[in-house]
């Protein structure tokens, strides 16, 4: 998959964050103070989702069994989780957002 | 003395049967209302005085706590019995830790004496902390262990005087959303033990905690954090009994073990609960590259264990070992077993699982042994064993292997089985009576458990069991 317009900046509150599918391939927008940071939405421990999460700074937390990732790294923190997650390239054109994946 | 129900004798009959059972007066500075609310959970926060940071982490693993749902497998009929609104969430029985022996008020006293910690033993041992309720009371660590700077005291201590451990370490490896449990343990924790061992430092005695629960209705949620850090070795022991109750209570604990690289951490519990008690706890930890952890895990009683200790082997080289032991009698549901996590290559483990069900106890040996893609070289062996005593008892095995490394070797082997008729014929053509015959059997079939506790544990185990027999035959 190429760079590909995924959805709208405006779309992302502060401290928020955004599910898309793309190609298959699901990914969490997380905005941390402004910035856009783009993850693999799958929690490396359970395989499900994590955008039900709670996010804290720069930090999201699995909702089924609290492993915790860094979303700028996608190093995982705590466990059970022990594989970090993958991350996105992403970028803000105007109000589009745009990841490569 | 029998063990076995008669359903005519009354509850209180029973109760006064169990050698444990006796009861002090409460006598207790504060105790909560029954039930959780938010507010109980900052009352708990501010009646220890503590920093900012751990009052939102229980006020964040409250929210949890209420959104989480009850676990929907094991012994889901056994855990909807649990009354989360009659119970009380936290009792302090002294406004204050006591330092020394003497300044422990009588009647706490005499029930640590009733318990059998004895004079000479805190001699001998190089630390006692003994939990009463929901605050460590008494507590002496000695000049030897300061000497070798390592941090031995109650978690409520450790949170005000080593907030920068604290931070880095509590709830990495079991946070607060792990399962409903943890959420409320990380809520409403109060005492429990925390150790920090210095890079290099091997302690020579085990350090030690005994653990109780009195007031009716109470919850016992302690929380245990110990890091050893490069190279160091320590063994800490831990062991409980409670008096008798009326009516059910829980007991939710959450241990954190961190072994640094090349470190190692023994940890050995053994627990005998009285037959009302749901004995729901969390314990995990982490090894890194070369490190050695090791759980010794003894479980009698309570109405309903579940109780899994878990290692990360996260670094090349590290190992891990669980020996558990777990005996249910009438009424009681020991769901009790071991995870293992291989993350790294060449790391290694060994779990061995011993259970025995008797007078209608049930056990159920629930186990993971999961190998990450990589992990070359794994190494894992895996044994249960059930052995049960009569038409009414039950066992059940539920092993699951998660393998995803070709390159490794996973060993499995288990077996369930009856008292051998031969075995006792044999015993009792040598002059013993069935139930003696009966209580050396299953003793030989602990003694790879047994043969690793100290010695004074060792004794109580043997006489327990021994005692638990005596109502399966005849």
């Amino acid at each position: 998959m190429a760079r590909q317009k995924v959805a709208k900046r405006s779309e992302i509150a502060p401290g928020t964050t955004l599910r898309v599918v793309v190609d298959d391939c699901e990914i969490l927008l997380c905005d941390v103070d402004g910035e856009l940071h783009a993850i693999e939405d799958v929690c490396t421990h359970d395989g499900g989702p994590l955008d039900q999460g709670e996010l804290e700074g720069r930090c999201v937390v699995c909702p089924r069994h609290g492993a915790t990732f860094d979303v700028c790294t996608g190093e995982a923190l705590t466990l059970p989780a022990v594989v970090p997650l993958m991350t996105f390239a992403v970028s803000v054109e105007g109000d589009d957002v745009y990841v490569d994946a | 003395m029998a063990t076995k129900l008669d359903p005519s004798v009354s509850p209180q009959g029973l109760i006064e049967d169990y050698r444990h059972g006796f009861h002090d007066a409460e006598n207790y500075v504060f105790k909560s209302g029954k039930g959780l609310t938010r507010e109980i959970v900052e009352r708990i926060s501010s009646m220890k005085d503590e920093p900012a940071w751990m009052r939102d982490f229980r006020l964040k693993a409250y929210e949890l706590f209420l959104s989480k749902p009850m676990p929907a497998w094991g012994d889901t009929a056994r855990l909807a019995e649990i009354d989360f609104a009659d119970l009380h969430y936290f009792v302090k029985s002294t406004d204050k830790t006591e330092r020394s022996w003497d300044d422990v008020p009588e009647d706490i006293k005499r029930t640590f004496d009733r318990l059998g910690i004895p004079e000479a033993e805190r001699k001998f041992l190089s630390g006692v902390s003994a939990q009463y309720e929901s605050e460590v009371v008494y507590h002496n660590t000695s000049k030897a262990l300061d000497d070798q700077g390592v941090l031995f005291c109650d978690m409520d201590t450790a949170v005000k005087k080593y907030p920068d451990i604290l931070q880095k370490y509590f709830a990495t490896v079991i946070p607060p959303g792990d399962n409903k449990f943890a959420s409320l343990n990380s809520a409403v924790w109060s005492g429990g033990s925390f150790i920090y061992v210095p890079p290099g430092i091997e302690v020579a005695m085990p350090l030690q905690a005994y653990f109780r629960i009195n007031a009716e209705n109470m919850g016992q949620f302690e929380r245990t954090l110990i890091i050893a850090d490069k190279g160091a070795k320590v063994h800490y022991i831990e062991g409980c009994t409670a008096p008798k109750f009326s009516t059910s209570s829980l007991h939710s604990a959450v241990v954190e073990l961190i072994a640094e690289e090349g470190a190692s951490i023994r940890y050995t519990t053994i627990q005998n609960w009285y037959r009302n008690i749901f004995n729901l706890v969390t314990k995990r930890a982490i090894a890194q590259k070369n490190a050695t952890v090791e759980w010794v895990d003894g479980n009698l009683g309570s109405r309903l264990t579940m109780k899994y200790p878990a290692i990360y082997l996260m670094g090349e080289g590290a190992r891990g070992e669980i020996l558990s032991m777990a005996f249910a009698g009438e009424g009681q549901h020991q769901d009790a077993g071991a995870k293992v996590i291989h993350v790294a290559p060449n790391t290694t483990s060994v779990v061995t699982n011993k259970s025995v069900s008797a007078h209608g106890g049930k056990t159920t040996y629930r186990g993971l042994v999961e190998i990450f893609p990589g992990a070359v070289g794994a190494k894992t062996h895996v044994r249960c064993d059930a052995l049960i005593m009569d038409e009414e008892s039950s066992s059940d095995t539920k092993p699951t292997m998660k393998i995803h490394e070709q390159r490794s070797t996973v060993e499995h082997e288990a077996s369930v089985s009856k008292i051998g008729e031969d075995q006792l014929f044999y015993a009792m053509s040598r002059g013993l009576s069935e139930v003696d015959a009966t209580a050396m059997i299953v003793n030989g079939f602990f003694d790879f458990f047994v043969k690793e506790l100290p010695m004074e544990y060792a004794v109580e185990l043997n006489r327990l069991v021994k005692m638990e027999m005596e109502g399966a035959v005849g």
